[in-house]
């Protein structure tokens, strides 16, 4: 085996570890600041990892259509997250990067949300499918704008590597960054979408489809959907930190690390602060919202396209 | 206008078909009438002298007076007068026209007189069961005197389920209930949805009916009701406890003395504040704006102290007595409610500032779960629901009762008809339900808390009585009667007229308006609930039953 290979695995493995390692802490750290905005003590930073293990421990039961489909959906949700990282620089550089590509990674990220809408379809209650069919919705409009922010930043690297692209190459231009900058906005704008918080939790909407695709789920099932959720959370903000603020990932071990997980951190805090200060919208507005962000988004690429 | 003109009114129109007419005052009018002028007379006092629908109230007196009796009641509020249509009915096969199609409002109150004490709507377009469960036998109607308070017919089949409406065709079924965590309490809507939007709905309530007016009629004594009254409502019991001593007061002329009713209006402004502080937080939570609700709930927390040094219980204030209260406002008590307002009043300041400004609540609240001035007459709406249509009416100052007439204050409405205006309308009310306790403190003099009563309270007499309760006008209706207890209790909470809009408020609407709409009007159901064991060494699970769970409840001692 090559030298380069085994390094390509060693460092998947250990950003594997790390997104399942920091992802219950990311939600602790949120759930804590959020109680504190709320005016209440708040759980432990590691009661996620507690809840996690208890789900866990859980008797697996079966509620729902079909139940082997069901296990199926949610080993795939957990599974096609964590493959993610292996494409991802988290403080080092990307592990697979010479085997993978945007493509690749563009891919990964549509198949999380499909993940979720298979999870829901299998489960097959009313509640779910009206869940999967708001999911549905916004998955049109809402994965094509991370997908125009990747592509924006191959057109002005006229490459397709992922440490290239992935190293704030939508700034890569001569002049000043304009399609670069619009990205950054239309990200940020959505950026709660993405990691299913308020206002954009609307498939799961507990108060009114009482979690949606996740209501037929309990026990272990559950967890592996929650742990995706979580670990969502630390993966688009480690992608972002790629893409839009690489500043500080050349720097020597450890500070590179220390860098990214400040980046990441301050990324949750945001998200936090976002959700516990908004009502929840109800679905046609969101799609409203995300296709202005999406004509945006065009018009970002077009820039791109003449180099701007 | 006055009582006496309405009643001219009244006789100029229908002259030889009234009966006979009670008049024990300037705000109340019990008028007698044949029950063939009934649906017309209705018809005029709804329609031509435009009065709000109240309640349809079915009496079995046959012990009394050998009939059944139909009181229809209607406010003219800007008259403040309640006023009462009554109608004597033959005691064997009771009819009465039906007046729903005159006055649509009267649609529920016309099925539970047919459920509960038999009598007959003729031509009521909708005569499906409200009350009853469907596998209670037909003929048997439990408010009947002869039915004991105490009887279960044996043909009882509480495990028969509902039968359903079809619904409209291309439209799917998203049934919402029975249990829904923003319900909190068991009431099931049969959504009929086409993709996101709500076509149409059938509602299926009264899941723990609990036979309180029964219990009152039979068991109970007049000074034990008002606990039991208190338990109707979980956040507005009090409302439901002034209402019921205010009727029973109103029948046999008994007023209560100034202080206990300087004290009844402080401890329901108390309760207003606390619901509606309760509700703001709800609401918030229901469009997921957890923040708003969590530090509504922290502000709310104080009021609910205040009250248990009070009463000596957060919410269920045991006050009222027949005559009187229980509870004094001692001055320390006074100082510290002081306090407590007026930290109160400078935090909701802060999170009604907050909210007008948030345009992302408006998002999902303008135009949300619309009612007009229409659908407000025509279904009778009332409380904040109405007021936020653009309907003035509010029984504290329409219906004054205990020292409302000694307080100033304004009536808070609005224009939208939406679920915004509705929260607008609620969070001004706080400020001025504070003006109200402070005007009250101020002005309360020292004196007795009860006055008393001598002897037996004379029988036969009827009282009205409406209380402005934080949903809407609580209306209590009350026949005196023998064995210190009244002969009949009917109790109309706000609820029971303004969940029969919801359907046409969430019609058209998204899905993820529906739970923010029923939200809205602040709906009150009751509780009860049954449990699923599961034996994990066999895996067997057995659903317990309403009975099994009493039976385990009652027994002394519970053997695991």
């Amino acid at each position: 085996m090559s030298h380069g290979v085994i390094s390509a695995l060693l460092g998947g493995v250990l950003n594997v570890g790390l997104v399942l390692l920091l992802a219950p802490l990311c939600q602790g750290v949120l759930r804590k600041v959020t109680a504190r905005v709320q005016s209440r003590q708040g759980p432990p930073i590691w009661q996620p990892y507690f809840d996690l293990l208890k789900l866990l421990g859980k008797e697996d039961i079966e509620s729902g259509e079909s139940p082997g489909m069901q296990r199926f959906a949610a080993c795939l949700s957990l599974a096609t997250v964590l493959s993610i990282p292996c494409l991802v620089p988290m403080g080092f550089a990307a592990p697979m990067n010479d085997v993978a590509d945007v493509y690749l990674l563009i891919y990964l990220l549509a198949l999380c949300g499909v993940c979720t809408l298979l999870a829901g379809l299998a489960a097959g209650s009313t509640y779910s499918l009206v869940g999967i069919s708001r999911e549905m919705m916004s998955i049109i409009v809402l994965e094509p704008l991370f997908a125009i922010a990747l592509l924006v930043g191959a057109l002005h690297t006229r490459s397709f590597r992922l440490d290239t692209v992935l190293n704030g190459s939508v700034y890569a231009t001569d002049g000043f960054p304009w399609s670069g900058l619009i990205m950054l906005g239309v990200i940020l704008l959505s950026f709660q979408a993405f990691v299913q918080r308020v206002p954009f939790d609307i498939s799961e909407a507990e108060t009114e489809l009482m979690e949606g695709p996740l209501m037929e789920y309990s026990g272990p099932k559950l967890a592996l959907l929650k742990y995706a959720q979580m670990a969502k959370l630390v993966i688009y903000s480690a992608l972002f930190v790629g893409l839009f603020v690489p500043w500080g990932s050349g720097e020597p071990f450890p500070w590179n690390c220390l860098v990214f997980a400040m980046k990441v951190f301050a990324l949750v805090l945001l998200v936090t602060l976002v959700a516990a200060t908004h009502a929840r919208y109800r679905i046609d507005q969101a799609i409203r919202y995300f296709a202005f962000l999406l004509s945006i988004a065009f018009v970002a690429l077009v820039l791109a396209s003449y180099g701007h | 206008m006055v009582a006496r003109d309405r009643l001219e009114q009244l006789r100029g129109k229908f002259g030889s078909a009234i009966q006979r007419v009670d008049l024990p005052g300037d705000s109340r009018l019990f008028v007698f009438v044949e029950p063939s002028v009934v649906k017309n007379i209705c018809q005029y006092i709804f329609r031509d002298l435009d009065a709000r629908y109240v309640i349809s109230i079915g009496i079995d007196d046959r012990p009394f007076s050998g009939n059944f009796m139909v009181a229809h009641n209607f406010a003219f509020d800007e008259d403040h007068l309640l006023c009462s249509v009554l109608t004597y009915l033959p005691s064997n096969n009771p009819k009465i026209d039906s007046i729903s199609d005159v006055v649509p409002a009267a649609n529920w109150a016309e099925r539970e007189m047919r459920d509960l004490v038999g009598i007959e709507p003729v031509g009521h377009r909708y005569l499906k069961r409200l009350v009853l469960p469907d596998g209670w036998p037909e003929g048997e109607h439990p408010l009947r005197k002869d039915f004991s308070w105490d009887h279960v017919p044996k043909e009882f089949n509480d495990e028969r389920e509902f039968t359903f409406d079809e619904p409209p065709e291309g439209c799917t079924v998203v049934p919402f209930g029975p249990f829904h965590p923003t319900l909190d309490e068991p009431a099931h809507f049969r959504l009929y949805v086409e993709g996101e939007m709500v076509r149409g709905c059938e509602y299926r309530g009264f899941m723990a009916h609990r036979g309180i007016e029964k219990m009152a009629e039979s068991v109970l004594g007049y000074n034990d009701i008002p606990m039991l009254a208190e338990r109707i409502c979980g956040i507005c019991g009090c409302v439901h406890s002034v209402a019921y001593v205010q009727a029973v007061e109103s029948a046999v002329a008994l007023k209560p003395p100034p202080r206990a009713e300087y004290i009844r209006t402080i401890m329901l402004e108390i309760e207003r504040l606390h619901s509606h502080l309760l509700w703001v937080g709800l609401a918030c939570h229901i469009v997921g704006f957890d923040t708003l609700f969590m530090q509504s709930f922290r502000i709310r927390e104080p009021i609910m102290w205040i009250a248990e040094k009070i009463s000596g219980n957060r919410k269920t204030y045991a006050l009222c007595v027949i005559g009187g209260v229980r509870w004094d406002i001692t001055p320390v008590l006074k100082s510290e409610l002081r306090q407590v307002l007026d930290k109160l009043e400078a935090e909701w300041r802060e999170v009604v500032a907050a909210v007008s400004k948030d345009k992302n609540i408006q998002k999902r609240t303008v135009g949300v779960g619309l009612t007009n001035r229409d659908l407000v007459k025509n279904a009778g709406l009332v409380g904040p629901v109405a007021r936020a249509a653009g309907v003035d009416i509010d029984c504290r100052r329409d219906h004054p009762y205990a020292a409302y007439d000694r307080v100033e204050f304004d009536v808070i409405t609005a224009g939208g008809g939406d679920v915004w205006s509705r929260l607008l309308v609620r969070m001004s009310e706080v400020f001025e339900s504070i003006r109200i306790i402070r005007q009250c403190l101020e002005r309360m003099d020292d004196g007795p808390l009860q006055s008393p009563v001598d002897g037996e309270l004379p029988v036969g007499r009827m009282g009205l009585s409406s209380v402005e309760a934080p949903r809407g006008e609580s209306h209590h209706f009350v026949i005196t009667g023998e064995n210190n207890r009244p002969r009949r209790w009917r109790v109309r909470a706000p609820t029971y007229q303004n969940l029969q809009a919801v359907p046409m408020m969430i019609k058209d609407q998204q899905i993820a308006d529906m739970t923010i709409s029923l939200g809205s009007i602040d709906p009150c159901f009751s509780c009860t609930d049954r449990l699923e064991t599961i034996d994990l060494r066999s895996g067997a699970t057995r659903v317990w039953s309403q009975r099994e769970l009493l039976e385990l409840a009652r027994a002394k001692e519970v053997r695991r």
